[in-house]
């Protein structure tokens, strides 16, 4: 039997199985989930232990390398390169997780009711969507922020937003084919017959029957959103300096990349070993819902 | 006849799916945000040099009105002319498209042994030790972001083997040699970014394809290890990566935004950023449109080949 008939309580159950039986999951998803722990310890607890502020000057001897007191060196301002990355980390994290559920929900609702509805609103969404997947990612969100103008330049909620545009017909297009693929089922035509408005056909039946395929592609996006985030921040149009985000670090301590390899290798490895965690944990819960998934940026 | 009518259904909803984006792209940049003028050159613009902005524009006419003739320019190829340096889009365009064309030819020659030899390497030695190490260092791989990757090359050349420039300028002065030198570095970052997701799955594909019967039956015959893999296995493996191939081109056109940027490079890339900083509205839509028809003619010419190489598609 497709795993698209897992119905809600089952779901719970395997909820439940994830608990007790750990060394049962695939080795990827437990150090994926390891990976991912240690990320969101430092980024909840990390403002609080950090050695110095995220915009403290002074900190030591400016452009100097990694040691004891420094593991990622001192950039161009004197400030401590180590405490910025680990203020960085709840920053990134939340607008990763924030900006892709926004797109996961609106990708969602669009895709299923795309998917149900059929006949050539079907055809004029899906041609839409189209459209929009068609311009490369990063160059859409790039003229997203360029639309939004200078004065919201740097805003977090706009980044949020963002992340969600790019995703949110990448989503769509999965639950749509989700979508179809449950349609056809026998549970769907009862609740038809039954009188069931689209709506509450949607809610109620297609939702929580897709909820796998959605679980999935969630978790894939989530984990390439801090690249996303990372190259706006790179190229200069994501967050504002000093936001100790990761990729604006990379961009600002490049010119340092000979005197201090450390100051850019420093944020470089928080942003690669957040994105492993989060792609070995995605490839083990795809295994563990029994799901196909590509990892990659399209 | 069939395929014919197939082929060209696809390529009229490609010509839709263009005309939608050139709809898009103008909305969210022309009509979205308001008065345009104040957009371009900010708040504190002189209301004289805004309204010889909107006059240059043409902002008085109505947006539907300003589309059409927008798209009209495109069809015949009439880009406009740039606000900031007021030559003509196209002038600006050519030499970057070139400078691109060069550099993602270039990363393709790359992409291409990079992907066939560890995934070769990877199906013959198979869940032995070598397999799984390729299988981690692609997993790292794809999770490094393309401009930290760009950022590591370019240490580990510059300072460890000091042989490639860390800039890459050229102009229409370089000689072949000048342009290969400054490009390499640029064109193995996106050429290792693109073949990592392509080795991943010729991997699989590979494998898939020796169980099969056929290569059992190539073994059986006594055929060498080496021509069951190149005449049998490979090619036969290589379709399904048809459209990570497509996938990668599409990439490409994304990838060299952040990857000229690194190294400078003067192609289509960094002239989407920089006019984009400049707010330079015809020359940003006109690479948008530009980056948009390659990502529509890769996937199309991928789903054609995929239909004309198997012939199970043929009827949907």
């Amino acid at each position: 039997m497709a795993r698209t008939d897992i119905g809600p309580t089952e779901i719970a159950e395997q909820r439940h199985g994830f608990v007790s039986s750990w060394g049962q999951m695939p080795l990827s998803f437990r150090i994926g989930a390891v990976i991912l722990g240690l990320h969101f310890a430092v980024a909840v607890t990390g403002p609080f232990w950090a050695p110095y502020g995220y915009s403290q000057m002074g900190t030591g001897a400016p452009l100097s390398g990694a040691s004891l007191a420094h593991p990622f060196g001192i950039d161009q301002l004197g400030r401590d390169v180590f405490s910025r990355v680990v203020h960085g980390s709840w920053i990134v994290i939340l607008l990763s997780l924030s900006g892709t559920l926004l797109g996961t929900i609106t990708g969602a609702i669009i895709g299923l009711f795309s998917g149900y509805v059929g006949g050539w609103i079907d055809e004029v969404i899906q041609r839409l969507l189209e459209a929009l997947i068609s311009i490369p990612f990063l160059v859409f969100a790039l003229i997203a922020i360029a639309a939004a103008g200078t004065e919201h330049s740097g805003n977090p909620f706009l980044i949020t937003m963002v992340v969600a545009l790019v995703y949110a017909p990448r989503i769509a297009r999965i639950a749509r084919a989700a979508a179809i693929d449950i349609t056809t089922r026998d549970y769907v035509t009862v609740a038809r017959l039954r009188g069931e408005g689209a709506w509450s056909v949607m809610r109620r039946e297609l939702l929580p029957n897709a909820t796998s395929v959605l679980l999935v592609e969630f978790a894939l996006r989530v984990g390439y959103a801090p690249v996303l985030i990372g190259s706006l921040g790179f190229l200069g149009f994501g967050l504002r300096p000093p936001t100790p985000e990761w990729g604006i670090m990379i961009s600002e301590n490049r010119a340092l990349l000979i005197i201090a390899p450390s100051t850019v290798l420093g944020p470089g490895l928080a942003l690669a070993s957040l994105v492993v965690g989060f792609n070995l944990f995605t490839e083990g819960l795809a295994r563990v819902l029994d799901r196909t998934v590509k990892l990659g940026a399209q | 006849m069939q395929i014919a009518l197939l082929v060209a259904r696809r390529i009229a909803l490609s010509a839709i799916t263009l005309l939608l984006v050139s709809a898009f792209v103008f909305f969210i940049l022309e009509v979205l945000p308001g008065d345009v003028a104040t957009r371009i050159l900010g708040r504190d613009a002189t209301p004289e040099a805004l309204q010889v902005l909107r006059d240059q524009l043409g902002l008085e006419r109505p947006a539907l009105l300003r589309y059409f003739s927008w798209l009209g320019g495109l069809l015949t190829s009439d880009l406009g002319q740039s606000l900031v340096s007021s030559r003509s889009v196209t002038d600006i365009l050519a030499p970057r498209i070139f400078n691109t064309l060069m550099l993602s030819l270039y990363a393709f020659a790359l992409y291409l042994p990079l992907t066939l030899i560890p995934a070769i390497l990877q199906a013959l030695t198979r869940d032995r030790a070598l397999d799984h190490a390729f299988s981690v260092l692609t997993l790292v791989l794809l999770s490094i972001p393309d401009f930290l990757l760009a950022t590591i090359l370019l240490l580990a050349f510059v300072l460890w083997i000091p042989v490639l420039p860390a800039i890459s300028l050229v102009d229409e002065t370089s000689s072949f040699m000048e342009y290969m030198y400054a490009m390499t570095l640029p064109a193995a970052t996106l050429a290792i970014v693109m073949a990592v997701y392509a080795v991943r799955m010729l991997r699989d594909n590979l494998i898939e394809v020796l169980d099969s019967d056929y290569v059992r039956m190539a073994e059986l015959k006594g055929l060498p290890r080496t021509r069951v893999m190149l005449r049998h296995a490979l090619p036969n493996a290589l379709a399904p990566t048809l459209n990570v191939t497509a996938l990668n081109l599409a990439y490409l056109v994304g990838g060299v935004v952040v990857v000229e940027r690194v190294f400078s490079y003067p192609g289509f890339g960094t002239l989407l950023v920089d006019s984009l900083q400049l707010r330079d509205l015809p020359v940003i839509e006109a690479t948008v449109m530009i980056a948009a028809l390659v990502y529509i003619a890769a996937n199309l010419v991928a789903d054609i080949a995929s239909v004309l190489l198997n012939p199970r598609l043929r009827t949907g």
